[in-house]
């Protein structure tokens, strides 16, 4: 038992103090607002004054902190994707999540598990070459593997699928992990706290003050607060933000949902995704699996649940696990997707002077938000972005310079 | 949202429905700047409210137009788009 | 030891028939009926279950469907909730998450270290230094989980119904009875549904010591049961609340999805437990729990019991004990003072009263599985504070706990409900209903019986109302009366181990600390204590976890607010919800030729399809050369039936097919077929496809398999929008599709038809009908995998006939079948490009070298605008043609492998294959556009690592054959 708990077994007080201290009114002025309490916004804020040394910043949040996608995902971190721009950003996040449980002092249960994408067809074996190719090139470990290696990584999966859907092979991603999603946000709140920066809970922003082609400020339920610098990182509810400054792009909002069953002994080491089949899962230091399927169809800003997911998830779990008939789904829950139409975030400067844009975060947010809120800091403070966000500016869509991440979304013949 | 009246079927569940997206009138290509057209192909009304959407029933091959907000999942009225002159704002679109 | 008492009025057992079971080794009898931990409590067994964190002993809590710290094994299923759970004869139990035995678990070692696990102390420790983690993280997961899955556990399929009705009420208890009586009255159909095994609600076991109810409740179920259009399902959950009304309902057998046009909402309350020291040993439980144990199971709760109380309620609980047998030591009442008639009739039976006093702590027994005794002292309510100067010892073996409820609120909430919390009864209930939901009885704040009725019946009436019927309308019941719940029934204690959940193990202390670290709303405090996460969902804990933070943040409870109400109700087993599972595939008519053909098949889209043939022991790329040889040297076959297939009949026809895809259409002469490409409008490949003219108004298609169905629902939308005089009609079902290729493929096909096959009458890219071995067919003359290429389409049923007739000619012309795999080296071989293998999700016609398929002098198509603008773009690829050298012998390399140059990717290969017919590798890649000349070379990365030469040629590769 590590002796950093001892502190709590041997004094009479609680000796732990608050992780961030409880803001009421914002100041009349700040250097940066950043708009949005998730991972992302307080992972930019905190790099802000670590990085850059600016530490006038509030964080403005509607809610509580970490309470929009941050909180609902389903934890899963990794780097393996098609493009080179994808995969080197992704694993620029990668590295940071290794070592921020120290960094933070903070346990994240940060836990490297591997990842399998599994491939039913042959199509998707395609694509899975194709995405080991370039990780490869741009050193990230994955390789395509066959039914015996995920037999021996998960020997309890049934290969056949019940006999609908035999599994041919699989994209293994040895830096694949999973960590606790809440302690991402509360760390980088309590660290951005102790640098300076200014947390707001129940803070709504009302509309963005825009002279000139220039921000100038921002109203708040708080009140008023003169700014040149704002961040939107409010992955879910961006199109509300950039509504305010007039700001058109690609972005709609679909609801994601999730579903957690009751904690059993864990078996499960291994992340698992079948594209075919729609089914993420891991299971979590809790015992529990944690399941994700794909997109909700339509458009809706509601973290409602269907019925028609968990049923379309489970049916499938059951096809690669047929042993969990009569093991019980506890929750479901759903969280708002900002989708683009390329699949990769919108990042960087906008056409409005001081208007930063952390958005277009779909199903991908929470393995990003060390390095988004490490390349928005330094756009913010050089008001210019770094080669590696480059390729995800806005500016992209009017170039017709989409990412190649769709390319993946392609189908086979 | 879980039932939707097809203009031609009824009410269904909506198991048997796809969405088509929002229904957008796209600028005259001959007129329009490079950059309009590509802000008519990429970017979209995202802000929550009320829509005028393209749905398709899947087993009779119906597209149609449904009015929803995307705030409250409520649909308040569908239509096929032929029989769109039920709707001045649309008929202007067209 | 047995606590069995004698038969009770309108008990759940069935006396004549015993059960024998185990419990951990124990041998034990029970009477069928009996839930696990009722047949266990009546053997004087106490120490059910441990706790998931601390590993305590614990026994009954609620007994209803809570009991999460009861969680039993049968060595196949797992996670089994005891207090719901019959007991069945044979049974062989165990708990789960114990190490040992649940008596003697050797992890109970966990509850002496517990201060050293302080609230969220896995965030605070074992992650420095980081390479540790791994170690700790092992030892963590170890501990979490409660049973173990059984890996052999059978896949079962469960059935779903869709059922229908006008009112669906949620819980047959006195209040759901009655509204679902009324509504059925007034013509409607009702399904009532309980989650218990029998309807009845508190009227079943909530008797104060007299038994009147039972002939109240029977009067009532008989009401119900004579109503033809009420539907009572009991041992039934409403699991969740969906949009428009759609409620499943779980059962043993399965899922029932109910969609009804009105909900009744009368699920009840869940009783709280006041929050003391030790109030979680075995043997201190719900007073709801004593009488449930008495009146459903005939099992006497103790034998020398303390009431503890804070409501009404703790006195019709010990009158209950009384007629039980059990001798009841006090009733210990937080409150000044209580109902005066209750405490009358407690004294005329000689139960001692303290009232203004609470019990400061559990005395546990000394071997730690039960109770010895409690400390009473003098409580000062205003002040939450135990006045410990004067307190004493009562000894008793067990404890009976009232102090309040809070609503089964969950549908309400999930519904969108806006609930409200009401200080007369201390409790949120609904103060704006959504349409078509109402709510009866306690979860609506109604407790008195009387009036619960009536609640009843007013929130039919309302049903009733809103389904249009007449129907008269009353206003809403308020409660009269005493409280039925403690504003704050926490007794602070300095060493703490006061339970506020016991599925997690949360004391009191953990939301002081909490909210001292900043966790100090609702939301952050569940996430960070985990208040409410564990599988009874917080149903005991969330309103007591509200009060201690409106306390430590002193406000009024009405701020602080409840945390989101997810589905399920209760945690729902996986193969209920998966039903049977669904997976759509299509066969061509020739699937079982195939099969006994030895085909090898592949998904495509929906679709099986064939993707080559082996002779036994053969390699898959021996078998397709195989086939491609024959193509080339004699004939082969395929089945192609998959494709897509659409027709267009009208005079607008050829309009529509030029404003959708890119090329000409209206000069294209009756028995001509053209390239078809589509786009989508931001100018990226979506499919390609070809178009045979079948008459001035009538257009065949034949189009890919996978995009077919929505490349035709797009085909409509526009059709929608252009409103041209035409029909669109998808015939991919109707028709099949059969090709046969090669030198041969014309003299076989010649004698099964009259039809002219000359170069001179029938040329490439023609169609023709006519029929072949006496079936009307569209001949389709192609190129896309030989010069000889006839493509036969003949009604779906009709492709065997056809497909044998061929087959039978041709033996003699060594005619043999090919698959889809042979098929893309044959298109390879002739050099065509296909979207979706040598195209990806943002590929434009350009970088294919596809310009001479677009016809950008046209008014429009579908992505000609963009095209405009990308046409003004620097081309960043280009896909070419390549071969490997004449006599490569390196490792070969793959499909997707990379074009390099330097260190920078600049393409990959998308189709590559050797060619036995040409001699060499030939293949596809994308690469900068100043590799794009004709004799140009590149590199390619093999899987390996090493580099390969290729070269840019022309098309048709059959034009670089090595003798050509």
């Amino acid at each position: 038992m590590p002796l950093r708990l001892l502190k709590y077994a041997l004094s009479k007080e609680h000796p732990a103090p608050r992780f961030f201290k409880a803001h009421e009114t914002p100041k009349k002025s700040y250097d940066v607002v950043i708009i949005g309490g998730g991972g992302h916004g307080l992972a930019a804020a905190y790099y802000l004054a670590k990085d850059h040394g600016i530490t006038n910043v509030a964080v403005l949040e509607k809610g509580y902190i970490g309470g929009g996608n941050t909180g609902r995902n389903t934890t899963i971190v990794r780097s393996n994707y098609l493009t080179p721009e994808g995969v080197n950003f992704y694993d620029a996040s990668v590295k940071i999540y290794e070592g921020l449980s120290e960094e933070l002092d903070l346990n994240l249960f940060y836990s490297t598990r591997g990842h399998f994408t599994l491939a039913h067809t042959e199509s998707a074996i395609r694509t899975m070459r194709w995405r080991a190719e370039v990780n490869k090139h741009v050193g990230v470990e994955s390789r395509v593997v066959g039914p015996d290696e995920i037999a021996k990584a998960c020997p309890q999966l049934d290969l056949s699928c019940s006999g609908q859907a035999p599994i041919l092979g699989a994209l293994f991603h040895a830096p694949g992990s999973v960590a606790r999603h809440d302690g991402v946000a509360w760390g980088y709140a309590r660290g951005a706290d102790r640098l300076g920066a200014e947390i707001f809970q129940n803070t709504e922003v009302l509309s963005i003050d825009v002279k000139n082609g220039k921000v100038c400020g921002v109203k708040t339920n708080k009140g008023y607060i003169e700014t040149k610098q704002v961040l939107s990182a409010v992955a879910g509810f961006t199109p509300r933000i950039t509504e305010m400054v007039g700001l058109e792009t690609p972005i709609v909002i679909h609801p994601l949902q999730a579903c957690v069953t009751e904690p059993m002994k864990p078996w499960l080491d291994s992340i698992l995704v079948s594209g075919s089949l729609h089914v993420y899962v891991s299971q979590s230091s809790r015992g529990e699996l944690v399941m994700g399927s794909s997109l909700d169809p339509y458009e809706v800003h509601s973290t409602r649940s269907t019925l028609d997911f968990v049923e379309g998830l489970t049916s499938h779990m059951l096809d690669m696990f047929p042993f969990l008939s009569n093991v019980k789904v506890v929750r479901q829950w759903a969280g708002m997707a900002d989708m683009t139409p390329d699949f990769a975030p919108i990042m960087g400067k906008t056409p409005i002077e001081g208007f930063y844009l952390d958005a277009g975060w779909g199903t991908w947010g929470f393995k990003a938000t060390p390095i988004s809120g490490k390349t928005m800091a330094q756009t913010i403070a050089n008001d210019s972005a770094p080669d590696l966000i480059h390729s995800f500016r806005l500016s992209r869509f009017e170039d017709y310079e989409l990412t190649g991440e769709k390319g993946a979304a392609s189908v086979g013949h | 949202m879980k039932l939707l009246n097809c203009p031609i079927n009824g009410t269904r569940p909506l198991s048997e429905f796809i969405f088509g997206g929002e229904y957008r009138v796209a600028p005259d290509q001959d007129s329009c700047s490079d950059a309009q057209w590509a802000a008519y192909v990429h970017n979209r009304n995202g802000s929550p409210g009320d829509k005028k959407e393209w749905w398709y029933h899947s087993p009779s091959g119906t597209w149609f137009i449904a009015e929803r907000n995307t705030l409250t999942d409520k649909v308040s009225r569908t239509y096929l788009l032929s029989n769109a002159n039920l709707n001045p704002a649309l008929e202007s679109a067209q | 030891m047995t606590l069995r008492i004698a038969k009770q009025t309108g008990e759940w057992l069935n006396r004549d028939k015993k059960i024998h079971f185990e419990f951990e080794g124990q041998a034990l009898t029970a009477f069928k009926g009996d839930t696990i931990t009722s047949a266990l409590w009546a053997a004087g067994l106490t120490v059910l279950g441990r706790s998931f964190k601390y590993h305590r002993a614990r026994g009954i809590l609620s007994l209803a469907n809570h009991d999460v710290n009861i969680l039993v094994t049968d060595g196949i299923d797992t996670n089994m909730r005891a207090d719901v759970v019959e007991v069945t004869e044979g049974m062989k139990l165990s708990a789960v998450n114990t190490s040992g035995s649940v008596k003697k678990d050797k992890n109970s070692y966990i509850d002496s270290i517990s201060p050293l696990l302080p609230v969220g102390f896995y965030y605070k420790a074992f992650h420095t230094p980081r390479r540790l983690f791994p170690f700790w993280e092992n030892i963590i997961r170890k501990a979490a989980g409660l049973g173990i899955v059984n890996f052999n556990y059978p896949r079962i399929l469960k059935r779903k119904q869709h059922t229908h009705c006008d009112v669906l009420v949620i819980g047959a208890g006195p209040s759901g009875l009655t509204a679902a009586y009324l509504a059925a009255q007034a013509g409607l159909t009702v399904t009532i549904v309980d989650e218990n095994k029998q309807a009845g609600g508190s009227l079943g076991y909530d008797r104060a010591g007299d038994a009147a109810s039972v002939a109240q409740l029977q009067d009532l179920l008989n009401k119900v049961t004579s109503q033809d259009n009420i539907t009572l399902l009991t041992a039934s959950y409403a699991a969740g609340y969906y949009p428009d009304h759609l409620i499943p309902i779980v059962s043993a057998q399965g899922i029932s999805k109910v969609r009804a046009r009105a909900v009744i909402v009368a699920s009840g309350a869940f009783e709280q437990p006041p929050v003391f020291r030790y109030n979680d040993l075995p043997a201190v439980m719900l007073g709801s729990a004593a009488q449930r144990l008495i009146y459903r199971y005939g099992v006497k709760p103790f034998n020398h019991g303390l009431v503890l109380t804070a409501n009404d309620y703790g006195y019709r609980v010990a009158l209950d004990l009384l007629q039980a047998g059990t001798k009841v030591v006090a009733v210990v009442d937080m409150r000044k003072a209580g109902d005066a008639a209750y405490t009358a009739k407690l004294i005329e039976h000689g139960v001692k009263i303290y009232t203004g006093h609470c019990v400061y702590e559990a005395l546990a027994s000394s071997d730690k599985s039960s109770v010895k005794g409690a400390v009473i002292c003098a409580y000062d309510d205003k002040n939450n504070l135990a006045l410990t100067s004067n307190k004493f010892t009562l000894a008793c073996d067990g404890i009976a706990m009232s102090a309040g409820w809070t609503g089964a609120s969950a549908l309400l909430y999930q519904a969108g409900t806006g609930m409200q919390f009401n200080y007369q009864i201390e409790q949120f209930i609904p103060s704006r209903l959504p349409d078509g939901m109402f709510a009866a009885g306690k979860v609506n704040g109604v407790f008195n019986l009387e009036q619960r009725l009536q609640d009843g019946v007013r929130a039919a009436n309302a049903a009733i109302g809103y389904l249009g019927l007449k129907a008269v309308q009353t206003e809403a019941i308020t409660h009269t009366g005493s409280s039925p719940s403690h504003p704050y029934p926490m007794v602070p204690h300095e060493k703490g181990k006061n339970f506020v959940d016991f599925d997690e193990d949360i004391q009191i202390k953990d939301f002081v600390n909490a909210a001292k670290e900043g966790f100090d709303n609702i939301e952050l405090m569940k996430r960070f204590t985990t208040v409410g996460m564990g599988p009874s969902q917080g149903k005991h804990s969330n309103m007591n976890a509200i009060r201690i933070l409106a306390k430590i943040r002193n406000l009024p409870v009405e701020k602080i607010g409840t945390t989101t109400s997810r589905p399920f109700f209760h945690p729902t087993p996986i193969g209920h919800l998966a039903g049977r599972g669904f997976h759509a595939h299509r066969l061509t008519s020739l699937h079982d030729w195939h099969h006994t053909h030895g085909a090898v098949f592949t998904d495509i889209g929906a679709w099986k399809r064939a993707a080559y043939y082996p002779a036994p022991g053969q390699a898959k790329q021996d078998a397709i050369q195989a086939e491609a040889m024959a193509v080339r040297h004699s004939a082969g076959i395929i089945d192609s039936s998959s494709f897509g297939k659409i027709e267009l009949h009208g005079p607008d026809a050829a309009e529509f097919l030029e404003r959708f895809f890119t090329g000409v259409y209206k000069t294209q002469k009756v028995g001509a077929c053209r390239y078809l490409m589509l786009l989508d409008e931001s100018g990226v490949v979506v499919d390609d496809g070809i178009a045979s003219r079948l008459a001035e108004d009538l257009f065949y298609l034949s189009i890919g398999t996978s995009n077919a169905a929505a490349v035709y629902r797009e085909m409509q939308r526009y059709q929608q929008m252009w409103q041209l005089n035409l029909g669109l009609v998808n015939v991919t079902g109707a028709f099949g599709a059969i090709g046969i290729a090669g030198p041969a493929a014309r003299i076989i096909l010649a004698t099964l038809t009259d039809l002219d096959l000359s170069d001179e009458a029938f040329p490439i890219s023609c169609v023709r009908e006519a029929k072949v071995a006496g079936v009307a067919a569209r001949v389709i003359r192609l190129s896309f995998v030989s010069d000889k290429t006839y493509e036969l389409h003949v009604p779906m049923s009709q492709v065997p006939h056809v497909w044998h007739a061929l087959m039978t000619v041709g033996e003699k012309h060594g005619l043999r079948p090919f698959g889809s795999d042979t098929q893309r080296l044959l298109r390879l071989e002739m050099g065509h490009a296909m979207p979706g293998v040598d195209t990806d999700g943002l590929t434009n016609p350009f970088e294919i070298a596809a310009d001479w398929a677009i016809k950008m002098n046209k008014a429009y198509f579908i992505g000609q605008r963009s095209l405009a603008i990308l046409a003004k773009r620097p081309l960043r690829k280009q896909l070419v043609p390549f071969v490997l050298a004449q006599n490569f012998a390196g490792e070969m390399p793959m499909d997707c492998n990379l074009v390099i140059e330097g260190q920078d990717i600049i393409g990959r290969v998308t189709s590559i294959s050797y060619s036995q017919f040409i001699g060499r590798c030939i293949g596809f890649a994308y690469v900068t556009p100043d590799k794009t000349a004709l004799g140009s070379t590149f590199s390619i990365r093999t899987d390996n690592g090493s580099l390969v030469t290729a070269t840019v040629v022309a098309t048709p590769f059959l034009n670089n054959q090595k003798d050509a």
